[in-house]
C-alpha cells in the first residue's frame, strides 16, 4: 500500500481503480456499460495527445500553454483545407502544429526566454487565429463520410481516433523507455546543466519536445474537429485543466525529472472515465468542470515544492 | 514555470581595483529595445490619429471606458506579475464572477452591501490562491488556472450560463455617466491605480512584494514573511480586479459570466507592454497604467477599423510575443 | 609534440573580463596544476576548452591543429574531458546510463552489449571493476560518483582530463585512491589538468603549475621548483601575511550564542558550539560536512533543526527566520546569487532590504531618511555611494558582498552574523576590505561565525576553528593551536566524534 502511494508511476493505476469503483458504486447500472466505455475513449483520444504533449515539456522542467490554442488553430486548419481531401487537411493541421512548435522552441531556446512567456504568447496568436477565422462560431465541415467514419465504433468500443490515440501513446512509449532520448530527457529534467555539460544535446531536444507538443496538439484539435464535423474555438479550461490534471496525475511533476506516458495515459484515462461517468449517471454539465478544477486543484497542491516541510511544521507544533 | 537556472557564474575580477567601480554595460540591448518602444509609439500614435473618427467623443468616450476595465484588471495582475508569479489566468472569471455576487448581494441588501460583498468576495477568492502560492509554493499558473475552472464551473451551477439582472426598480444611476466630464469608470480606475501605486512606492508590504518577485530565496533568507506578502498580492489583485466586475454590473444592470472574458489576455498584455518584465521583481502600477492605454487604443481603433472583436486575441498574442521578445535578450532567468 | 595549446584566450562576461590573454601547452603524460584564488579565471578556463564556453579571442590546438570549441559535445570528441566540482550526473540513471549519457557513440536503441563492455574496462582501470553497472548513482557515495564521472571520460576515449576540484568532498581514503588513479592515467600517457586548492596534493602529485590571477596567467613553474609560499604569494599578489587584519586582543565580553546538541537529519548530528562576542569563529569542513547546514539552521532556514540554542541566555527556536532575525541572528548566504542579491533592485535597496519596517510614519516608507541611512551604510562597507542607484546584479561580486555585509549591520545592537564562504567568487582587493570589515564587526561586539572550504583562510582569519566531517565536530582549536596540517586532517579523516 505504501509503495502504490509513494511510487509515482503506480498512483495513477491507482487513481483509475478508484474512479472506476467509485462511479460505479454511485450507480452500477448507467455507469458500467459499453457506452461508457466508448465515450471515455474518445475522451481519452481528444486529451489524451494533448496531455502527452503538455506532459513531456513538463518532464523537462517547461511548460506549453499554447496547447489549446493549437489545438483550436488545427481544427479551423483541418476544416478549411480538407474539404475535399480530408488527408490534405490533416497535413496541413500536422505541418501547422509542428512547426509553430519548433518555432516556439526555438524562441525558447536560442533567445534564451522563459517557456511561459513564448507560450502564452503562442496561445494567444493560435487560439486568435482560430478565433478570427471562424469568427467565434463553430465552422461546419461538409465532409461527412470522414466525420462518421472517425468516430464509427471499431471492435466495439474503439474508434479510429481512439486507435490513433492508443498509437501514438505507444510509439512515445517505445522512445521514452528504449532509445537514447527517454535518457536524455530524465537527464535534462533533473539538471539541465550536468546534462549539458555530459554532452547531451540539450538544446536539439528542448525544441524537438515542443515541436512534438505542438504536433500532438494539431493531431488531436483536426481529428476531433473532423469527427464533430466543425471546428470552434476551445476554452482554456476545456482542454488543459484535465491535460494538465492527466499529467499530475500520471506522475509528471512540474519540477522536471519524471514521469512516462503509461502513466499519462493513466492519468488521462482516469479522467476521461470520471467524466464519461458524470454523464452516464446524469450530473448535469458543471459537474465536470468542478470537478476537473478541484482535481487539478488537489494535484498542484500535492506537486506544490513546500508541502512536506508544511506538513512537518505542523506537525511538530502539535507535538 | 520556474527553469532550472544555469548556476551563475561566481565573479569575475574587474580590471580595475578601485572600490565600487561599476561594470558599465556598452551597447547593451536595453538601448536599442527603447528605440523600438518609441518607435513603436509613434507609428501607433499616428496611425491611430489618421483613423477616421478617433478623435470624436464616442470613440474617446469608448477609449476611456476600455482602458477603465481592462485596468483595473492590469492593475491586479501588475500585483502579481511583480510578486514574480507571472500571471494569473482566473482574473477574467473573476470579474463575472464579482459582478454576479454584486447584482445577488445588492438585491438582497442594497448597493452598499452589494459592493461589500463584491469586494470580499473578490479578495478572498484571490487570497486562497495566493496562499497555496505562497504558503505551499504551488504553481501560480496551474492554481489559477484550476481557480478559473472552479469559478466558472461554480458559477454556471448557480446561474447556469444566464444572465443575473438587478432588481426591478434599482438602477445605478448615481453611479453611470460622468464626473467633470470624464466617465466614472476612468475616475474609479484612476483612484484604484492610486491606491496601487502607493502600496508599491510607500510600503512595506509594496517593497516585500519587490524582494519576493526578485528573488524568493534571497526575501526567505532575510526574514521577509513571503507567504504574507504573494497572499497579500493575489488580495490586493482581487480587490482592484473587482471594481471592474461592480462597474459592468452597474452600467448594464445586470451581471453575467460573459464579463470579463478574456480580460486577462489584455491585462498581461497592459502590463507587458507598460514595461514590467514577466518574470517579476520590478515594474510600476504607472508603467501599467501607460501599457492600458496602448492595448485600450488599439482596440479602439481596431474596432474603427472595421476588425471584429474577435481579433483581440491575436493582436494580444503578437504584442505579447513582441514585448517578450525584446525584454529579456540573452538571459535565461 | 603538445598535446594540447592553448594561445590568447580572451573571455568577457559584460564588462567582467573572466579571462586575459591566457597561454599555456601540455604534454602527454604531464599532470599540470592549475593555481588560483576563487574569481582567478579557473573554472572559465576550463569551461572554455570544454566547449561550454566560446571565447572572445584566442585559440585552442589539439596535436597542434586548430579548433573552435563550440560544445561539449565536440570538445569530447576531441579527447577532452571534465570532472568538475559539480557532479554531472542524472541521479536517476544508472551507472552504465551516466557513463553514457550525451555521448554520441550511443545508438538510438541503447542498450548494447559493447557499450557494458566499454564502461566495465573503464571502470576496471579506475578499480571499480566489480561496480554492478545498473545501480543508480544516487545509492553511491560521493567519491564512487566521482569515480563515475572519470569512468565517463575513459570511456569516451578522452586523453585530456580536466579536474575541478576533485578532492573537495572525499574522505582521505578517497583521496588516495584518485591520487592513485591520476598516477596510472599519467602512466598511461594521458595530460592531465588538475585545478585544487589543496596545495599539499599540488606538490605530491604534479608535475608543473600555472598560476591565474585576474583572469591572467602569472607563471608556470616545475613543482620542483617552488615553495609553498611562494606560490600562495603568487597566487595572492602579495604576502600571505598582509591579507588578514590582526585580531584585536580585547577582554571576553561574554558569549553571544550557546549551541547544545543542533541535529538535522542527515547532515548534523549533535553539534554544539559557543561563539563569543568579538571574535570570528570558523567552521571549517568540506562540501558535504554538514558545515553549511549548521550556519543555516541557526538561521531559522532549516525546517527540521532541532537542538538547544540560546542567544544572550534567551532560548531560541529554530525553523523560522523571522524569528531569527529578530534576535539580531543574520545569515550570509553561500549563494549570494540565488539567496542574496536582488538583482533588479538597486544597491540601495538591497542595502535597506531587511529594515524597511523599521522606517515608517505610520505605515508609510520615510524614503528621504531610508537614503541617507544607505549612503551611511554604503560608505561603512566601502561602496561608493554615488552607485547606489544602480542596479545590484550589476555591481561585481566583491561590491555585491559589501552589500550583504552592509545589510547585516544595520541594527539597533550588535548580534551574531552567520556567514557561509563569504569571500567565495571575490577579487583579491575586496576579499581585504571585507575581513577588515569583519574584525571592525567584532570590535563593534559582533559575534562571527563563517564557513570556509579555503583552508588558508580559515587559518588566516579565525579566532577559533572548528572542524567537522560528515555532520559530526571533529576538534576545536583557539588561536594559538590552529594549524593548517591538523584542521585538513580532521576534515578528510573518518574519526570518533570529539566529545
Amino acid at each position: 500500500m505504501k509503495r502504490l502511494r509513494d511510487d509515482p508511476h503506480l498512483r495513477p493505476l491507482f487513481v483509475l481503480a478508484a474512479c472506476a469503483v467509485g462511479l460505479a458504486l454511485v450507480d452500477a447500472r448507467d455507469f458500467l456499460t459499453v457506452a461508457t466505455a466508448a465515450s471515455s475513449l474518445e475522451t481519452f483520444a481528444t486529451i489524451g495527445l494533448v496531455a502527452l504533449g503538455l506532459g513531456l515539456t513538463m518532464m523537462i522542467r517547461e511548460f506549453d500553454l499554447s496547447v489549446v490554442g493549437m489545438y483550436s488553430m488545427a481544427g479551423c486548419i483541418a476544416v478549411v483545407m480538407g474539404g475535399t481531401y480530408a488527408w490534405l487537411g490533416l497535413a496541413c493541421a500536422l505541418a501547422a502544429g509542428l512547426a509553430a512548435g519548433l518555432a516556439q522552441g526555438w524562441l525558447i531556446v536560442r533567445l534564451r526566454l522563459g517557456s511561459v512567456g513564448v507560450t502564452l504568447g503562442g496561445l494567444l496568436v493560435f487560439a486568435g487565429i482560430a478565433y478570427v477565422v471562424t469568427e467565434n462560431r463553430a465552422l461546419p465541415y461538409e465532409n461527412m463520410e470522414v466525420a462518421l467514419g472517425l468516430s464509427a465504433p471499431v471492435g466495439g468500443i474503439f474508434s479510429v481516433r481512439s486507435i490513433v490515440a492508443i498509437a501514438i501513446f505507444a510509439a512515445a512509449a517505445l522512445v521514452i523507455g528504449l532509445t537514447r532520448y527517454g535518457r536524455d530527457i530524465i537527464a535534462i529534467g533533473s539538471d539541465r546543466r550536468a546534462a549539458m555539460t555530459a554532452g547531451v544535446n540539450v538544446d536539439a531536444l528542448v525544441i524537438g519536445i515542443f515541436g512534438f507538443s505542438g504536433f500532438c496538439a494539431a493531431l488531436s484539435g483536426a481529428l476531433l474537429s473532423y469527427s464533430l464535423a466543425s471546428a470552434s474555438p476551445a476554452g482554456l479550461s476545456d482542454v488543459i485543466v484535465p491535460a494538465a490534471a492527466a499529467a499530475i496525475l500520471g506522475g509528471v511533476s512540474l519540477a522536471g525529472g519524471t514521469g512516462r506516458p503509461l502513466g499519462i495515459a493513466m492519468g488521462v484515462l482516469s479522467l476521461a472515465v470520471l467524466r464519461a461517468g458524470f454523464n452516464a449517471v446524469g450530473a448535469p454539465p458543471y459537474v465536470n468542470e468542478v470537478a476537473m478544477g478541484t482535481i487539478l486543484l488537489l494535484v498542484a497542491v500535492l506537486d506544490s515544492t513546500y508541502l512536506a516541510r508544511r506538513l512537518q511544521g505542523l506537525v511538530r507544533r502539535v507535538h | 514555470m520556474s527553469q532550472s537556472a544555469e548556476p551563475p557564474l561566481t565573479d569575475r575580477t574587474l580590471a580595475a581595483p578601485a572600490q565600487g567601480q561599476m561594470a558599465a554595460r556598452a551597447g547593451e540591448p536595453r538601448n536599442y529595445v527603447g528605440i523600438v518602444r518609441v518607435a513603436v509609439l509613434v507609428i501607433l500614435a499616428a496611425v491611430a490619429l489618421t483613423t477616421p473618427g478617433f478623435l470624436s467623443q464616442p470613440s474617446i468616450l469608448s477609449l476611456l471606458t476600455t482602458v477603465s476595465f481592462i485596468g483595473c484588471v492590469a492593475v491586479g495582475m501588475t500585483l502579481i506579475t511583480i510578486s514574480g508569479n507571472i500571471m494569473s489566468f482566473a482574473l477574467g472569471a473573476l470579474v463575472g464572477a464579482t459582478a454576479m455576487v454584486f447584482v445577488l448581494a445588492a438585491n438582497w441588501g442594497g448597493f452598499a452591501f452589494g459592493l461589500v460583498a463584491g469586494l470580499a468576495f473578490a479578495a478572498v477568492t484571490n487570497a486562497l490562491q495566493g496562499f497555496l502560492i505562497g504558503w505551499l509554493r504551488a504553481n501560480p499558473i496551474i492554481v489559477s488556472i484550476a481557480a478559473l475552472a472552479l469559478i466558472y464551473g461554480v458559477a454556471e451551477a448557480f446561474a447556469a450560463h444566464g444572465t443575473i439582472y438587478a432588481a426591478t426598480g434599482t438602477s445605478y444611476a448615481g453611479f453611470k455617466g460622468k464626473v467633470a466630464g470624464i466617465p466614472v469608470e476612468f475616475v474609479v480606475f484612476l483612484c484604484v491605480a492610486a491606491v496601487a501605486q502607493f502600496l508599491l512606492s510607500l510600503t512595506t508590504f509594496g517593497r516585500n512584494l519587490f524582494l519576493v518577485g526578485s528573488s524568493f530565496r534571497a526575501a526567505e533568507a532575510i526574514g521577509v514573511h513571503t507567504w504574507r506578502a504573494v497572499t497579500g498580492a493575489y488580495l490586493w489583485a482581487g480587490l482592484f480586479t473587482a471594481p471592474a466586475g461592480i462597474m459592468l454590473a452597474i452600467r448594464y444592470d445586470a451581471a453575467s459570466m460573459n464579463y470579463g472574458l478574456g480580460y486577462e489576455y489584455d491585462a498581461i498584455a497592459a502590463v507587458l507592454v507598460g514595461g514590467t518584465v514577466i518574470k517579476g521583481g520590478e515594474g510600476s502600477v504607472l508603467r501599467t497604467l501607460a501599457g492600458a492605454i496602448v492595448i485600450g487604443v488599439i482596440q479602439v481603433v481596431l474596432v474603427l477599423q472595421g476588425l471584429r472583436t474577435e481579433w483581440q486575441y491575436l493582436i494580444a498574442g503578437l504584442i505579447v510575443l513582441g514585448v517578450i521578445a525584446l525584454q529579456t535578450p540573452g538571459t535565461r532567468d | 609534440m603538445d598535446i594540447l595549446t592553448v594561445e590568447g584566450l580572451s573571455k568577457s562576461f559584460g564588462a567582467v573580463r573572466a579571462l586575459r590573454d591566457v597561454s599555456l601547452s601540455l604534454r602527454a603524460g604531464e599532470i599540470r596544476a592549475i593555481c588560483g584564488e576563487n574569481g582567478a579565471g579557473k573554472s572559465t578556463l576550463v569551461k572554455s576548452l570544454m566547449g561550454i564556453f566560446t571565447p572572445d579571442a584566442g585559440s585552442i590546438a589539439i596535436d597542434g591543429v586548430h579548433h573552435t570549441m563550440r560544445s561539449p559535445q565536440q570538445a569530447q570528441a576531441l579527447g577532452l574531458g571534465l570532472v568538475a566540482q559539480e557532479l554531472s550526473l542524472a541521479p536517476r540513471l544508472s551507472v552504465l546510463d551516466n557513463i553514457w549519457l550525451g555521448s554520441a557513440d550511443v545508438p538510438l536503441f541503447h542498450r548494447r552489449r559493447d557499450l557494458r563492455r566499454r564502461a566495465r574496462a573503464a571502470l576496471e582501470i579506475l578499480g571499480a571493476g566489480e561496480w554492478d553497472l545498473d545501480t543508480p548513482v544516487s545509492a553511491l557515495s560521493i567519491g564512487q560518483q566521482q569515480l563515475v564521472e572519470v569512468a565517463r571520460l575513459l570511456a569516451r576515449d578522452a586523453r585530456i582530463l580536466i579536474l575541478d576540484e576533485p578532492t573537495a568532498t572525499l574522505t582521505d581514503t578517497e583521496i588516495a585512491r584518485i591520487l592513485d588513479v591520476l598516477k596510472t592515467l599519467k602512466a598511461r600517457g594521458h595530460a592531465i589538468l588538475y585545478i585544487s586548492h589543496r596545495l599539499g596534493e599540488v606538490f605530491d602529485l604534479c608535475d608543473t603549475v600555472t598560476v591565474l590571477r585576474n583572469g591572467e596567467h602569472v607563471a608556470t613553474r616545475q613543482v620542483p621548483d617552488i615553495t609553498r609560499e611562494q606560490l600562495i604569494e603568487l597566487m595572492l599578489g602579495r604576502p600571505f601575511g598582509d591579507m588578514y587584519p590582526a585580531a584585536a586582543a580585547g577582554p571576553d565580553t561574554g558569549d553571544a550564542l550557546v549551541v547544545e546538541g543542533l541535529n538535522v537529519a542527515g547532515s548534523v548530528q549533535d553539534l554544539s558550539l559557543v561563539a563569543p562576542r568579538g571574535k570570528i569563529l570558523c567552521i571549517a569542513g568540506q562540501i558535504g560536512s554538514g558545515a553549511n547546514v549548521v550556519t543555516r539552521a541557526l538561521a531559522g532556514l532549516v525546517p527540521g533543526a532541532t537542538g538547544r540554542v540560546s542567544v544572550g541566555d534567551k532560548p531560541l527556536r529554530l525553523g523560522s527566520v523571522p524569528h531569527c532575525v529578530a534576535r539580531d541572528l543574520l545569515f550570509l548566504s553561500e549563494d549570494r546569487a540565488a539567496e542574496g542579491i536582488f538583482h533588479q533592485r538597486s544597491a540601495l535597496e538591497n542595502l535597506l532590504a531587511a529594515n524597511f519596517s523599521a522606517h515608517t510614519h505610520m505605515g508609510i516608507l520615510d524614503w528621504p531618511k531610508l537614503k541617507r541611512i544607505g549612503a551611511r551604510l554604503a560608505q561603512r562597507v566601502a561602496i561608493d555611494p554615488r552607485r547606489l542607484a544602480a542596479a545590484a546584479g550589476k555591481l561585481s561580486g566583491g561590491n555585491q558582498q559589501k552589500l550583504l555585509f552592509g545589510r547585516a549591520i544595520e541594527r539597533p545592537q550588535p548580534g551574531v552574523l552567520l556567514m557561509n564562504e563569504p569571500t567565495r567568487g571575490i577579487d583579491v582587493g575586496a576579499r581585504a576590505d571585507i575581513y577588515r570589515i569583519m574584525r571592525e564587526l567584532c570590535a563593534h561586539g559582533y559575534a562571527l561565525i563563517m564557513t570556509s572550504s579555503d583552508l588558508e583562510e580559515v587559518v588566516g582569519v579565525a579566532d577559533i576553528v572548528i572542524t567537522m566531517y560528515r555532520g559530526r565536530t571533529v576538534a576545536r582549536y583557539q588561536r594559538q593551536s590552529i594549524a593548517m596540517a591538523r584542521i585538513l586532517a580532521d576534515i578528510t579523516h573518518p574519526v570518533q566524534a570529539a566529545a
